[in-house]
């Protein structure tokens, strides 16, 4: 690039480019981009990891990252929108869809939001992911995070719209809907019905892992009746010795295990295991045993966080983590009602939620049973012919279905 | 008069039919057919149907209305009667909704007092599920006809528990068939017609529908459904219990609840009432919804504001409303407003509507 232009000049210099002058003297100079790009191997992923499927994953550098989109979609309509966010960082900001295939308002959406930051410095995608999603006040991510490349060309296909930063080895997916939280890219991998039959899994425990701990302190606190005699000798007998109401000691596990998690993930790996040996046998066993909480509840409140580790997307687990504790404050107040009551603020606002514009409940409500196809079961691939709705794709069809079927007859 | 509403804020006509369904569908479930069996005991499924019949009559009656105005009740009443008369029509159907709430919203607890907490505090339990209502309601009316949405499909799975009755049934309970005269017929049917009652805000969201002429069907298909429902629960009821013991039980439906008997769960009317948090959510939103809604057509205010008036309101009314007798008269009070209202009122004003269209026609 040839330029005269001073600025242009510096801003290009401390990016990492060349200045060639031919005279000393010369006020035109010729740029040449040679920036030396130290960036991380590209390695398998971590949080997303998969037992089968490819196992590349994104790295800090978004020439890197775009390398390994484009690789997947070798096609001319893949678009690359890029912005320079940040007046201190200048962090480079590529916003890719599919021409044809995404929606207009959608793109507009996303160009107009990330085209609109205005922040002294970018660090990472979750900064972006913050600041453009539709209501920053929820527990709830808007936009799905990958660390998968084969996620995100997966999505591209369908409609949606990814942001990738430079620095960044997470990808942002929107608009998308809570279901989509629970799908494993691994899903695709095996067969559907194995898929379905996970999926519906995960669903569960989640719903477990929020209710468990609230109906045990409801039912312990007020409605006794609930639990048939037999069960009740068992609980009776192994909370004889406790001192503490069902809500304290309840609150008090769930803090450990919250703790647990925390320093888990704070400490190196070494060391980490060591905390989870002292953390799950010794103070497990010695609260049992010193009687401080009852084993039953114990066994519940570790089943509840183990069932919040089966979310694919790390972020909604740590929603799910949070809203347990309203739900808890709340069984403890009215009971059941009180769990009840809980339920219809969290209705509310997932009703109330939108990502980019779209609902974010969807499919279920609104209600579009073509969406069903891969919301809480994964049907067959010859089944998903056709976009999501949720997407508004102008171009519906992946495929043909017909076309697929058409030399299929007996013995043909 | 087209009532002009934004197109990203309409809805899908096929969502008339859970609109329509959660509304009818309430507190009056739990304990419907004592009201119903007093009359014509074990010819009482008859009356569901009956009732259930001319609810669709009706529903016809406003879609002719409607389709005709392609607008609600409001304007329905301004071309009608002119703008001052016609208000002040609205206006008390404004009250006819804030009091439909009162009465749903203090009967759950009435509910809750009697059967899990007697002494709930109805104030705090009144404001905090306002609040969950204003949140809801604030979302607009997309949001209200979610938890419309969801307020019939989570606790659906409550109709199964309703067969486990059937272990004491006792078929013969049902004989002798059409053994009541048609005196007793209409005053179980006058009883039957209140656990309708709840179509009517059609009157008022119809604006608010895409489509609006093509939702007709769902509607009838929403009512169709109350009524199979109510069939259902009725049948279990008369062959569970003996005439005499249906007049002696207040609350039906909880009491047949507490024979479900599962390895880990006895009781279960306990969970039973407190899904029916989520049931009678759809209620009170809608209820809350239209009144606001028409207040702001009528008076030109903030529905924001509106709405916290009413919701304040409510919640100064349900405080008030100490005991049985009160609550009881309030219960009768509404629902005969109700009845008058689908059954005199809307055939009054279809006649009017249909007679000022026709002289303007002309002229």
């Amino acid at each position: 690039m040839i330029t005269n232009d001073l600025e242009t000049i510096q801003k290009m210099m401390l990016t990492g480019s060349l200045l060639i002058r031919l005279k000393e003297d010369d006020n035109q100079g010729l740029l040449v981009k040679a920036e030396m790009n130290k960036a991380r191997e590209v390695t398998i992923p971590e949080e997303e990891f998969s037992v089968v499927g490819p196992k590349e994953s994104f790295v800090e550098s978004l020439t890197t990252n775009l390398n390994l989109v484009r690789k997947r979609l070798p096609i001319p309509q893949l678009e690359i929108k890029e912005f320079t966010v940040g007046t201190l960082s200048c962090t480079r900001v590529a916003v890719l869809y599919i021409s044809g295939i995404a929606n207009e308002e959608n793109i507009n959406t996303a160009l107009q939001r990330v085209g609109d930051l205005k922040y002294h410095q970018i660090l990472d995608s979750s900064y972006i992911a913050q600041m453009i999603s539709d209501n920053d006040n929820s527990p709830f991510p808007q936009l799905i995070d990958t660390e998968r490349p084969d996620r995100v060309a997966g999505v591209l296909a369908e409609g949606s719209i990814v942001i990738l930063v430079d620095g960044s080895p997470h990808a942002l997916i929107g608009p998308t809907t809570l279901v989509k939280f629970f799908s494993a890219l691994e899903d695709y991998f095996i067969n559907w019905q194995l898929a379905s039959v996970l999926r519906v899994i995960r669903l569960f425990a989640v719903s477990f892992s929020i209710l468990v701990t609230p109906v045990y302190v409801a039912v312990l606190n007020y409605h006794y009746e609930l639990i048939p005699k037999d069960l009740m000798a068992t609980l009776v007998s192994s909370r004889s010795l406790i001192p503490l109401p069902p809500f304290l000691e309840a609150l008090i596990l769930e803090l450990t295990i919250e703790l647990l998690r925390e320093a888990g993930a704070r400490l190196p790996t070494k060391v980490g295991q060591t905390i989870g040996i002292v953390g799950g046998i010794v103070i497990g066993t010695a609260s049992v045993e010193a009687g401080l909480t009852s084993n039953v509840l114990l066994i519940i409140v570790a089943l509840a966080a183990l069932a919040s580790f089966t979310t694919p997307v790390y972020k909604m687990g740590n929603a799910i983590r949070l809203i347990r504790f309203p739900f808890l404050l709340l069984a403890e107040l009215w009971g059941l009602i009180g769990i009840g009551i809980a339920f219809i603020f969290l209705m509310g606002h997932i009703l109330r939620l939108t990502s980019f514009g779209r609902p974010y409940l969807e499919p279920i409500y609104p209600p579009r049973l073509e969406d069903l196809k891969d919301a809480f079961v994964r049907l067959p691939f010859k089944m998903q012919e056709k976009r999501p709705i949720e997407l508004q794709s102008p171009d519906t069809v992946m495929f043909s279905k017909r076309k697929a079927d058409e030399n299929k007859d007996i013995d043909e | 008069m087209k009532v002009p509403v934004k197109d990203q804020y309409l809805i899908n006509p096929s969502l008339v039919f859970f609109i329509v369904h959660s509304m009818q569908i309430g507190v009056g479930v739990l304990g419907f057919q004592r009201y119903v069996a007093i009359y014509t005991e074990q010819d009482s499924w008859i009356t569901v149907l009956i009732a259930g019949a001319t609810i669709h009559i009706v529903i016809w009656i406003m879609y002719k209305m409607l389709n005709k105005e392609q607008g609600d009740i409001i304007s329905i009443h301004e071309n009608v009667f002119g703008k001052w008369i016609g208000g002040l029509l609205s206006f008390l159907f404004m009250l006819y909704l804030i009091a439909l709430g009162i009465t749903i919203l203090r009967t759950f607890i009435e509910v809750l007092q009697v059967w899990m907490f007697p002494l709930m505090k109805t104030w705090t339990f009144s404001l905090v599920y306002l609040i969950a209502i204003y949140y809801i309601i604030a979302g607009g009316f997309r949001t209200v006809v979610g938890a419309c949405f969801l307020g019939v499909v989570i606790p659906f799975y409550l109709i199964f528990t309703f067969l486990a009755p059937l272990e004491f049934a006792n078929f013969r309970n049902l004989l002798p068939v059409f053994d009541h005269s048609i005196k007793e017929t209409l005053s179980s049917f006058k009883t039957m017609t209140l656990s309708y009652l709840g179509f009517e805000l059609l009157l008022v969201y119809y604006p608010f529908i895409k489509k609006p002429e093509t939702s007709q069907k769902w509607a009838h298909y929403g009512n169709l459904f109350t009524v199979i429902l109510y069939l259902y629960l009725m049948l279990i009821t008369l062959v569970y219990f003996t005439p005499e013991h249906l007049k002696r039980t207040i609350w039906a439906t909880l009491t047949m609840w507490k024979i479900i008997k599962f390895p880990f769960v006895e009781r279960f009317e306990y969970i039973g009432i407190a899904s029916w948090v989520v049931v009678i959510l759809p209620n009170l939103c809608l209820a809350f919804w239209a009144a606001s809604r028409t207040a702001k057509r009528l008076f030109n205010v903030k529905q924001k504001k509106v709405l916290i008036a009413i919701l304040t309101i409510t919640l100064i009314a349900n405080t008030l409303l100490r005991d049985r007798a009160s609550i009881d008269l309030l219960n009768s009070r509404v629902s005969k407003i109700g009845l008058y209202f689908i059954y005199g009122y809307i055939p009054f004003l279809f006649v009017c509507f249909s007679f000022i269209n026709k002289v303007r026609k002309k002229t």
